[in-house]
């Protein structure tokens, strides 16, 4: 059977294999040559000469990288916060009221980002749903609540739900109702048992989640174009720039190369971390 | 451990809160689209649908329509038929290279996808294919066909690998095998990995962005239009798109649940 | 008198990596035996029984059925079946449809088929409406009846069992056991039977092979493996037993090295000599051990204290430690039991033809 176990793995994985190698792999190294190439070129046909990444520390791109990557913490760490108790209700407390929850949340992910992040402008702005009915019932009025950090990041905050919520709720599932019962039993606190238990037996949930919302939130670029107008230029932003209004593919590229190799170092890092057959299947193989 | 009653309430008001707090935008986008004015604030004075008929009758809108079901439809095929056999490789077989492909499957799901359009949109350019929504076909799988391996190799996890050595066992050659037992027990998953596959290439904007080419999705027209200036317009396209959604994924409830009573509710554990 | 072996193997060795499952297995299995293999996790049962069946491959060694090579024809080529520990049914079929599988893939007509499986269905003693029944609401005996059916279905040549009683309640599977022989004996099959429990074994097997390490330590019928085990492996693998080392004296007489045994020199026969200086185990079962009241003499005594007392049903147990403080057991029917206190001193007493000499330490 291993031989038959080989071959069929293996002629299993061709198709999916395929698509990686020819639009992700394939695209990825058309990036990297392209972000060594010479200023506004358009194919990849010249000499190479890195002027791109000269260019990247001199315009103040850093900066931008730096909002992307502080926002994305911002959110992630909030997320963790709010996420956990909602997660932890959904994998040990409730019952039919959990499996309600995980359907209303997995609906709101097929509805388009935009879409519901427009329905936050429509929500915060002057004379949106918030502020309009306060004036009409109360004759108070604020200048909306767009346009600024805090809302790109509670943007951020909203728009990555559930990529927190639902790993920390596949790594609670794994805390073993009797190690929280006998830490209790053996006179362990509230924040004790959260700290020497769940925790730790959560992990792989809690990277995956964290990881995953960092991630997504470092390279998103719609919560700062519609909720936070021009207040932050954020690094994929700029990356679209580049390439769009400032028909720069060298320079988008190389700074595309910045993100992408901080955002794969990440990823790779915290995917080696945990046992994928432990956390999908339930099974340590 | 026992919960208190009152902290198991506090913990259910939050989970409605949580709703609500996730579903606060669509409902104003709901009202929205039901405003009679056409610059649009709240209170809303006067209701009217007039919005809707305009957006079913422009001819942009089914230009869009048909845009999006085309590549959603073509999408989800694809991605059924990938992550099935990807699954396999995931879960279900031990083979050589297996930690690699199952770290590699999700990284593109851990990706930029705007960064992972740009790219792709270079690539095209380099092969000299010019981008329709064909080649947002194949963006929109890079990034949903790993998610339709997940999602079939869970099941493919919950299944005891000694029920396909019993086949073979029994004179089953590996297609048999295929066709009378791997392939009916993960039928379930591999619905429910269409369905996803399906609503999330539908509501997809970022890889769309810069792959459909002249073509364009409906998300990507929403996008456009908010970016450039609110349209009345924009409301309703949204909540028509929404509602597709919706329908789409009772049905989808539906064919899930006739397929699993048909099949008895044991999982083959 | 022996039959033609209706399965050979020859050196057979399974490596995985640098551990070594199987280890040059040689095994000859007769037409319409029923042989188990035993052996505690870990020993190669499994890995055994699953290269037989074709699942896995062999490192080296060379199989035959009948007169044919056998060992790099797939699972599904050859001619013999197996009863999966799991029991492997396939839950989105009915029952009727798990045991017609195996004539369906021959291609079978239905209407014939069915008539096969409601025969099956008949010989174990399951009612034909379960022809139709979802193999989610049959309760743990009636799966094992159902893989039964499916496996008798394909007629094999040979039908192998790898612990398939394993998850089952005792009662159960005592239940089982013995219907599993009789369905040996209606069936004239060869059964090869895996599984960890040697009191399985006992109960249905005309043969038992012991395994440990990736080898056979013992291969013989049931009685022998009790009453003379080949080494001290098999004797304490089955139940409750008594082992003194011993070597040999001057006189061929064996000495006990850890506890001291009296020997009544005249009586012993040749199988309890022992040349001089040679080491051996020896070897009685408890059941066999009797407490020596007054001058009461036996060709083996040993003397100590009576620890404790256990009540199992039947019967009941006795420890007593011996002067050097090993624990012996004794077990006597309850009607024969022992008047003694616990803490008094006691002798104890068996004679040679209970006894049995395992040479080497």
């Amino acid at each position: 059977m291993e031989r038959q176990d080989q071959r069929i793995g293996l002629l299993s994985a061709v198709p999916m294999g395929a698509v990686l190698l020819i639009s992700f792999l394939a695209p990825l190294m058309v990036i990297a040559i392209f972000s060594v190439m010479p200023q506004k070129v358009f194919s990849l046909l010249h000499l190479p000469d890195f002027s791109s990444y000269k260019l990247l520390f001199t315009q103040g791109y850093i900066k931008s990288v730096l909002w992307s990557f502080g926002m994305a913490m911002a959110s992630t760490a909030i997320l963790f916060v709010i996420c956990w108790p909602l997660a932890f209700g959904m994998a040990k407390v409730f019952k039919g009221f959990g499996l309600f929850i995980t359907i209303a949340v997995v609906i709101t992910l097929f509805v388009s980002e935009n879409i519901r992040l427009f329905g936050w402008v429509l929500t915060l702005m002057k004379g949106g749903l918030i502020e309009g009915h306060l004036r009409a019932w109360t004759g108070l009025t604020f200048e909306g609540a767009l346009y600024n950090v805090p809302v790109i990041v509670f943007g951020l905050v909203y728009a990555y739900f559930p990529f927190m919520l639902f790993p920390l709720i596949q790594g609670i599932a794994m805390v073993p109702d009797d190690a929280r019962q006998a830490a209790a039993d053996l006179g362990a606190s509230r924040r004790q048992i959260f700290f020497e238990v769940d925790l730790p037996l959560s992990a792989p949930g809690i990277v995956i989640g964290s990881l995953l919302s960092f991630v997504l939130a470092a390279g998103a670029m719609a919560e700062s174009k519609l909720l936070g107008g021009q207040t932050v230029i954020v690094i994929a932003d700029e990356i679209e720039t580049a390439f769009t209004y400032g028909q720069n593919w060298p320079l988008g590229s190389a700074l595309s190369v910045v993100l992408i190799l901080i955002i794969g170092a990440l990823s790779i890092f915290g995917i080696n971390r945990v046992n994928l057959d432990l956390i999908m299947g339930g099974r340590r193989s | 451990m026992k919960m208190s009653k009152s902290a198991r309430i506090a913990l259910s008001l939050y989970g409605v809160l949580a709703i609500l707090f996730l579903y606060l935008p669509i409902i104003s986008v709901g009202f929205a689209s039901v405003s009679k004015a056409r610059y649009l604030t709240f209170p809303i004075k006067r209701y009217a649908t007039k919005w809707y008929g305009k957006a079913v009758e422009s001819s942009t809108v089914q230009d869009l329509l048909w845009t999006s079901l085309s590549v959603a439809l073509l999408v989800t095929i694809i991605s059924m038929v990938v992550g099935f056999f990807g699954a396999l490789a995931f879960a279900r077989y031990q083979w050589l290279f297996r930690g690699i492909f199952q770290k590699l499957i999700l990284l593109p799901i851990f990706f930029p996808q705007a960064v992972l359009g740009l790219a792709l949109l270079m690539w095209f350019n380099a092969l000299g294919i010019i981008p329709t929504w064909k080649t947002a076909v194949v963006a929109h799988l890079v990034w949903i066909s790993p998610i339709a391996t997940l999602i079939i190799a869970i099941r493919a996890y919950s299944f005891d690998p000694s029920l396909e050595e019993a086949a073979r066992d029994m004179g089953a050659s590996t297609w048999i095998v295929m066709k009378e037992i791997t392939g009916p027990l993960l039928w379930p998953g591999v619905v429910a990995a269409g369905l996803f596959a399906f609503l999330l290439s539908w509501g997809n904007f970022p890889l769309s962005l810069f792959t459909t080419g002249a073509d364009s999705t409906l998300p990507e027209w929403l996008y456009a239009k908010m970016v450039s200036g609110y349209s009345p317009l924009v409301p309703s396209v949204g909540i028509l798109s929404i509602v597709t959604s919706i329908v789409l994924l009772l049905a989808g409830g539906i064919i899930m649940w006739l397929v699993r009573s048909h099949n008895g509710t044991a999982s083959p554990r | 008198m022996s039959p033609e072996p209706i399965l050979r193997l020859e050196g057979v060795s399974k490596h995985f990596g640098e551990f070594t499952a199987l280890d040059n297995i040689n095994l000859e299995i007769d037409e319409g035996e029923f042989l188990t293999i035993v052996g505690p996790s870990g020993s190669g049962k499994t890995t055994l029984i699953r290269i037989l069946v074709g699942i896995e491959e062999l490192s080296e060694g060379k199989i035959w059925l009948r007169n044919n090579r056998i060992e790099e024809m797939p699972a599904n080529q050859r001619p013999t079946c197996m009863v999966f520990q799991s029991l492997a049914l396939f839950p989105h079929k009915s029952v009727g449809e798990n045991i017609e599988f195996p004539l369906k893939l021959r291609k079978q007509k239905p209407d014939q088929r069915k008539s096969r499986a409601l025969e099956l269905l008949d010989l174990l003693h399951l009612p034909q409406s379960f022809y139709d029944k979802r193999i989610n609401e049959c309760s743990g005996g009636e799966r094992q009846r159902v893989a039964l059916a499916r496996a008798l279905a394909f007629d094999p040549e040979i039908l192998f069992f790898d612990e398939p009683l394993s998850a089952l309640d005792f009662r159960l599977r005592k239940n089982l056991e013995k219907e599993l022989k009789d369905l040996h004996q209606r069936t004239g099959k060869t059964f090869v039977y895996i599984t960890h429990s040697l009191e399985e074994a006992m109960v249905m097997s005309d043969r038992i092979a012991i395994m440990r390490s990736g080898r056979f330590e013992q291969i013989a019928i049931a009685d022998e493996i009790y009453a003379r085990p080949v080494s001290r492996f098999v004797a304490e693998f089955m139940g409750e037993v008594n082992l003194f080392s011993v070597s040999g004296d001057a006189g061929g007489n064996p000495v006990g090295t850890e506890i001291e045994i009296q020997v009544r020199n005249t009586s012993l026969g040749s199988s309890m000599k022992l040349s001089k200086g040679a080491s051996a185990t020896l070897m009685v079962r408890p059941e066999t051990v009797h407490f020596l009241t007054g001058d009461e003499t036996a060709d083996f005594v040993v003397g100590g204290v009576l620890k404790a007392e256990y009540a199992l049903g039947s019967r009941t147990q006795y420890k007593v430690e011996a002067d050097n403080g090993d624990e012996l057991a004794v077990e006597k029917l309850r009607e024969d039991r022992f008047l003694g206190q616990v803490g008094d001193r006691v002798r104890l007493g068996w004679n040679a033809e209970h006894a049995h000499m395992i040479s080497g330490g």
